[in-house]
């Protein structure tokens, strides 16, 4: 099976680094590069945290681009956890490695050209605001061409929101790039809180990270066990969810999830501002957009995300492909 | 005195040719660069019309980098003054010039970002919807600092619309990227329908700028005739609106122009009055201004200072 060439627009944040500690493990997933945002916490903090979590995956070829510092239109919103900042040394151990020169948004509108000039359209995993992408598809037509489809963590729509009553964090934070992102005619895959927070995972998952992970268990473990993602009364059992992983696994292992084509779209003003809506039931005379993942195996996720964190406690981690 | 560095965002469309045709012949101005955007016509075509008309003012020499294909989140509108393929019924020859590989936002980064390090900063004029400028602002905000100030034509204060009831063109084709703009704290020079509908270029002007513009009298005539909105109940008087020339008119003769220094704000929210600018004019706000809108033009000298400019091309040695 070839490889899936995936670039990963993350703002690390506790899930973007699981997220991307995943993908970088999985021999099924080419990484060519992290287009970093602000988002969870300033762009700052985010990149540094992106070249900490390459850093100690061991995967230094692998290049982190600084993008957009905030939203297209609105105003900035920063994450629930916000208070995490930069990832401190004792939860992730300083990388060796450094962003690039070239912006995210060069990165990727230069990459999805080449792509759609090869006729390889590529995958883009979405696990932050989609300020990046926005930027990226508004250049030139090529952009589109070159994205075969973009895995994108945000929204909610039978489930309430998780930042204000009604909206999911990445969509809030620019729910403009979000829309130009619905619409820009790529095929789009959404994966919504309703379906993460069908997956929790628990102390005793940690654990298993810190256990058999190597370093990059262990800061994963670190960053989970330190900040507490659980809350019982909306889930009604312990554990909390890590969102953002939700895109690797599907790329991975489609079967463990199941979908429902839909138009989706998103409120860009007042006070539901950033609520997605999922037009199940052909009431819009529209034409799906997008693949809503409305359910995930959540034993089934959870193994497979273990097992991926497993390989840098085993082995070497999963080497470049030999693309040159 | 040294010359003033500036890029030309625009969207060609006849008013645009008029503004760069002014500018390749006034040697206070260095142009960079000029960035064509999805506006009066789509991409491609105002790529076409700005190589066109670099070759006709002999100003080959200039970079020509294409910009963004479609406005930030609405779908792209088109101007309605601007004939079939945006030059009236003008056709010109086909260019042999070529568009520059680096893309218009890619060249503005760039180029803003060496001008900050110089401190040589950079005026950009913009003639067209602003996706260009505040797509480069979105991925690089570092880049303001190589920008002396933008002077820009659009959105309509006092003056209702000419696309809406309450928006000017090129705000409403893309009012986020307008909003982008003025949030930015970039010193900003507005010249909107308030200026523009002073300086009416009617059918005796015409005339005379088709006497004295040498070499490019025949096509200069042929857009300025074309541009004649012939319509006595808006404007008062045969003709059309100098919009985007003026943006060049304000950097050569300022003295022409009388500003009034206020906040901004652009609606992109309302579909009713989406691309309206709203100026606070008393104060009403309690924010800081962020531009300077021109209320009043010296149309007589402003005819008198194109005529002059563009006699330039009836001399012998044009750069």
């Amino acid at each position: 099976m070839s490889r899936q060439r995936v670039i990963i627009d993350a703002d690390p944040g506790l899930d973007d680094a699981a997220a991307i500690l995943m993908a970088l493990a999985s021999p099924e997933i080419d990484v060519l590069g992290l287009s970093v945002v602000a988002g969870n916490v300033p762009l700052q903090d985010t990149v540094a945290n992106a070249c900490k979590v390459v850093g100690v995956s061991g995967r230094t070829d692998v290049p982190v681009y600084a993008g957009a510092a905030g939203p297209l239109v609105r105003g900035q919103v920063f994450g629930k956890y916000a208070r995490i900042g930069a990832f401190s040394d004792d939860l992730v151990a300083r990388g060796g490695i450094t962003p690039s020169e070239e912006n995210a948004v060069r990165f990727i509108v230069r990459s999805a050209r080449e792509a759609a000039g090869a006729g390889e359209p590529i995958t883009i995993c979405a696990i932050g605001p989609m300020t990046n992408l926005a930027l990226a598809l508004i250049q030139h037509p090529d952009v589109a061409r070159g994205v075969r489809q973009i895995v994108s963590m945000g929204g909610a729509f039978t489930a309430l929101g998780h930042r204000t009553p009604w909206a999911e964090f990445n969509v809030l934070a620019d729910p403009h790039a979000a829309e130009i992102v619905y619409r820009s005619g790529v095929p789009i895959v959404v994966m919504p809180l309703d379906m993460t927070f069908q997956a929790l995972f628990t102390a005793e998952h940690f654990r298993s990270f810190g256990d058999r992970g190597g370093a990059a268990g262990r800061a994963l473990y670190n960053l989970f066990s330190t900040f507490d993602r659980s809350d019982i009364t909306r889930f009604g059992r312990p554990g909390g969810p890590i969102h953002d992983a939700t895109t690797i696994a599907w790329l991975i292992r489609p079967d463990l999830f199941t979908s429902r084509k839909a138009s989706v779209g998103t409120q860009l003003t007042g006070l539901t501002m950033g609520y997605t809506y999922a037009d199940f039931y052909q009431k819009m005379d529209r034409e799906p957009n997008a693949t809503v993942i409305t359910d995930v195996d959540e034993a089934g996720f959870i193994d497979l995300l273990i097992e991926r964190i497993s390989l840098y406690g085993s082995v070497a981690p999963n080497p470049k492909s030999p693309r040159g | 005195m040294s010359s003033i560095p500036i890029i030309v965002d625009c969207d060609p469309g006849i008013d645009d040719t008029i503004a760069l045709l002014t500018a390749f012949v006034s040697p206070e101005l260095d142009i960079l660069g000029i960035t064509p955007v999805c506006g009066n016509q789509p991409l491609e075509r105002t790529v076409r019309n700005a190589l066109q008309v670099c070759e006709l003012g002999r100003r080959t020499d200039i970079p020509v980098h294409a910009g963004c294909f479609r406005p930030m989140l609405r779908e792209p509108i088109y101007g309605q003054f601007h004939g079939q393929a945006g030059l009236g019924n003008t056709v010109l020859p086909d260019p042999i010039k070529t568009v520059e590989p680096k893309s218009a936002v890619d060249f503005l980064i760039d180029t803003l970002t060496v001008a900050a390090a110089l401190q040589k900063r950079i005026t950009i004029c913009c003639l067209g919807p602003m996706t260009n400028l505040a797509v480069a602002l979105r991925m690089n905000p570092q880049i303001s600092e190589g920008i002396q100030r933008i002077v820009m034509m659009g959105g309509a204060y006092r003056e209702p619309g000419n696309r809406t009831m309450t928006a000017e063109f090129n705000v409403l084709a893309d009012p986020h990227a307008a909003h982008v703009v003025f949030s930015s704290g970039i010193p900003i020079v507005a010249l909107a329908l308030d200026a523009t509908h002073q300086v009416m270029l009617k059918p005796e002007h015409v005339a005379q700028f088709s006497n004295v513009s040498g070499r490019i009298s025949q096509t200069l005539a042929e857009l300025m005739a074309f541009w004649d909105r012939n319509d006595m109940r808006r404007y008062g008087s045969r003709g059309g609106p100098l919009h985007d020339p003026l943006v060049i008119a304000y950097l050569l003769a300022p003295h022409l122009f009388t500003t009034e220094r206020t906040r901004v704000f652009v609606e992109h929210e309302s579909e009713l009055c989406m691309g309206q600018t709203i100026a606070d004019w008393y104060g009403k706000s309690g924010l800081e201004p962020n531009a300077d809108i021109v209320t009043k033009v010296d149309a007589e000298g402003i005819i008198a200072f194109f005529l002059d400019r563009l006699s330039r091309y009836a001399e012998k040695a044009v750069a």
